[in-house]
């Protein structure tokens, strides 16, 4: 097994962490919290140095590269800038463009995100009533004599709904109950008549905010469909195993950021006469911090190595969900611990890391559906 | 507008040790662009039309993550002297050593040297080049513009600036906020691989001007731990003459 990095590798995680020190000042950082937002140069030098066209198709204008390498690329974007913001969650919705879009909406995603820095689309995936529960989804597409659909519904916990030109809406094809399955993507700009959002308040993640967005008798024409008809869902699941990788990139990015934090603070922190980290319980925390980070990293990888290799990864990509989101969070929560009353104020930022890790602990999959996903592909695995 | 840049490898500062006996233990250390260098690198990618990257040293510097991270940083082609005849050479003999790379790299209108390297900061080499070179030599450059055949320098001196005018060829060594270095990005860093890089040995091993007698670092001092109560009467002064007395 070679753990090395490639030159180009290596080069990449510097080019990162020259952009983060370069963009990601602490006053910067609080500044987008408060303002839910990010500056437009950030945006425009990410896609200057070429980061957010990794993974998108050379016809395109992106750079082809392997999940191992946008893997690493993510992770170390996440430590070094220390916080939630939108770089690469948005690339998530590009690669569903790309993959699933018509010529023309993968030119104008394209275009849109040359010009601007910001990606074309947000995620309308999830509504009230249908989370992990897809199947309970209501939002429906139903043709009309003209030819047209008519797309109702209400979808919710949308990232940048509010910001970004169009929303990616997965809705039933034609009947809303439980019992149909066929769903479809559709390409929507949020300008259109009946289409309209409500913000919603986050807990964490404040620099990307989410809303409600609202479909009332929305027209669509048959252009504004991605992908084939009915399997819209199917398609989306399809990515999903390479998102949720992806998101815990981000996971154990902010995690190696707190833990560094944390063990740098427990060196100076005296107590009962000396530095804390002399002191076991807190060593124990320390040491089970690292072995939660190394583990999960070395699970990453393994994931990202064997999609690289084309190897099936429905187990994987959901273990790694399950045990590296919750096991990041609970490194963040111990640096907390560690920084005690401090730790609860404003004045460091472990507790901004730890209300951001509790929201990847959900976000693109609870820890249930991948025990679900997890446990059933366990059975298989070593059935008679 | 042909532009030769040279810089220096040195070992990364952060990963250098300080021993017991304040020796210092280069072997974590690996070797990097020296910090100063990369702002001379910015500003010839930006004024050339065809930006080289010219240097010498031991043989450790031919190592092909440095020599990538030279040429994603805007360089069209590489010269270098590796060679332990050219390992911790003074400026007077990297002087000499450039020049003959100069002489493979081909014709140039100019030689951009940085502020000074990151491990001696002699600032000696951009001024014994150019005098063997026998070209002018301008210095503390903090902008560069050319017009055909001279440029037009800007030098950030000590309490003024002053703008020159100098006839090309020359060498111009600059200040580190001339060109803020790029941020490599992943079409550089791919590419960079791919670019020409001819790495030879030493034509000559220059002789030495200056012995080394000693490296070390500096004796660590205790600290003072005077503490001033700012309820005080005369507290800042009080504070402001034992920082006078420590210095």
């Amino acid at each position: 097994m070679d753990f090395n990095l490639t030159d180009e590798q290596q080069m990449l995680l510097e080019s990162v962490d020259e952009f983060c020190e370069r963009y990601f000042t602490e006053d910067v950082v609080k500044k987008m919290y408060e303002d839910h937002g990010m500056p437009q140069e950030i945006a425009e030098a990410y896609r200057d140095a070429g980061f957010g066209l990794m993974g998108i198709p050379e016809e395109y204008g992106g750079i082809p590269m392997d999940r191992v390498t946008i893997g690493l690329m993510i992770e170390r974007l996440y430590q070094k800038s220390g916080c939630m913001h939108i770089l690469y969650q948005n690339s998530l919705s590009m690669f569903d463009i790309m993959e699933f879009g018509t010529e023309a909406q993968k030119q104008e995603a394209m275009d849109h995100y040359m010009e601007t820095g910001w990606p074309i689309a947000s995620l309308s995936i999830s509504e009230p009533g249908a989370g992990s529960d897809n199947r309970s989804m209501t939002t429906v597409a139903k043709k009309q004599a003209d030819g047209t659909y008519k797309l109702s519904g209400q979808k919710t916990w949308v990232t940048m709904g509010e910001k970004l030109p169009y929303t990616i809406v997965v809705a039933k094809d034609e009947d809303p109950s439980h019992d149909n399955g066929n769903m479809s993507l559709w390409f929507v700009k949020m300008d259109t008549p009946g289409v309209s959002t409500a913000p919603l308040h986050k807990i964490g993640q404040q620099c990307i905010p989410f809303c409600e967005v609202y479909l009332d008798d929305v027209v669509l024409t048959e252009d504004q469909r991605m992908g084939e008809p009915g399997k819209g869902f199917m398609m989306l699941m399809k990515n999903f195993e390479v998102e949720r990788s992806y998101i815990v990139a981000e996971q154990v990015g902010l995690a190696q950021a707190a833990l560094e934090d944390a063990a740098k603070y427990a060196n100076q922190r005296i107590a009962f006469g000396k530095p804390i980290t002399r002191l076991q319980m807190i060593q124990e925390l320390l040491a089970d911090m690292e072995i939660k980070v190394q583990n999960t990293r070395n699970m990453l990888y393994k994931t990202l190595w064997m999609m690289d290799n084309d190897q099936p990864v429905q187990l994987e990509s959901a273990m790694l969900k399950r045990y590296g989101c919750k096991a990041c969070w609970e490194v963040a929560d111990s640096a907390l611990q560690i920084y005690a009353g401090l730790g609860y104020t404003t004045e460091v930022r472990v507790g901004r890391l730890w209300a951001d890790m509790r929201g990847n602990m959900f976000g693109g999959g609870t820890h249930e559906v991948m025990a679900y996903i997890a446990g059933r592909q366990v059975a298989k695995k070593y059935a008679e | 507008m042909r532009i030769a840049v040279a810089f220096k490898a040195v070992p990364d500062a952060q990963d250098v040790q300080v021993a017991g006996d304040r020796t210092l233990d280069f072997s974590k250390a690996k070797l990097t662009i020296s910090e100063y260098d990369k702002n001379a690198l910015e500003l010839g990618a930006q004024l050339a039309d065809e930006a080289v990257a010219i240097t010498v040293g031991g043989k450790d510097i031919d190592n092909s993550k440095l020599k990538k991270d030279v040429m994603a940083r805007g360089m069209g082609h590489l010269y270098m002297a590796a060679d332990d005849a050219l390992a911790d050479l003074d400026a007077a003999a990297t002087a000499a050593a450039l020049v003959d790379v100069l002489a493979k790299a081909g014709d140039v209108d100019a030689v951009i040297c940085g502020d000074g390297s990151a491990d001696n900061y002699l600032q000696q080499v951009d001024v014994q080049l150019a005098e063997k070179l026998g070209w002018p030599v301008v210095t503390a450059a903090c902008k560069v513009e050319v017009n055909g055949s001279t440029a037009v320098v800007t030098r950030a001196l000590e309490d003024c600036t002053e703008v020159v005018e100098v006839e090309l060829p020359a060498v111009i060594s600059v200040t580190p906020d001339v060109a803020e270095p790029r941020i490599p990005g992943m079409k550089d860093i791919l590419a960079a691989g791919k670019k020409p890089m001819d790495v030879a040995g030493a034509d000559n091993a220059p002789a030495a001007a200056l012995t080394t007698v000693e490296c070390l670092a500096p004796e660590q001092v205790a600290r003072k731990q005077e503490i001033v109560d700012a309820a005080d009467d005369g507290a800042i002064e009080k504070l402001a003459a034992a920082v006078k007395a420590a210095l």
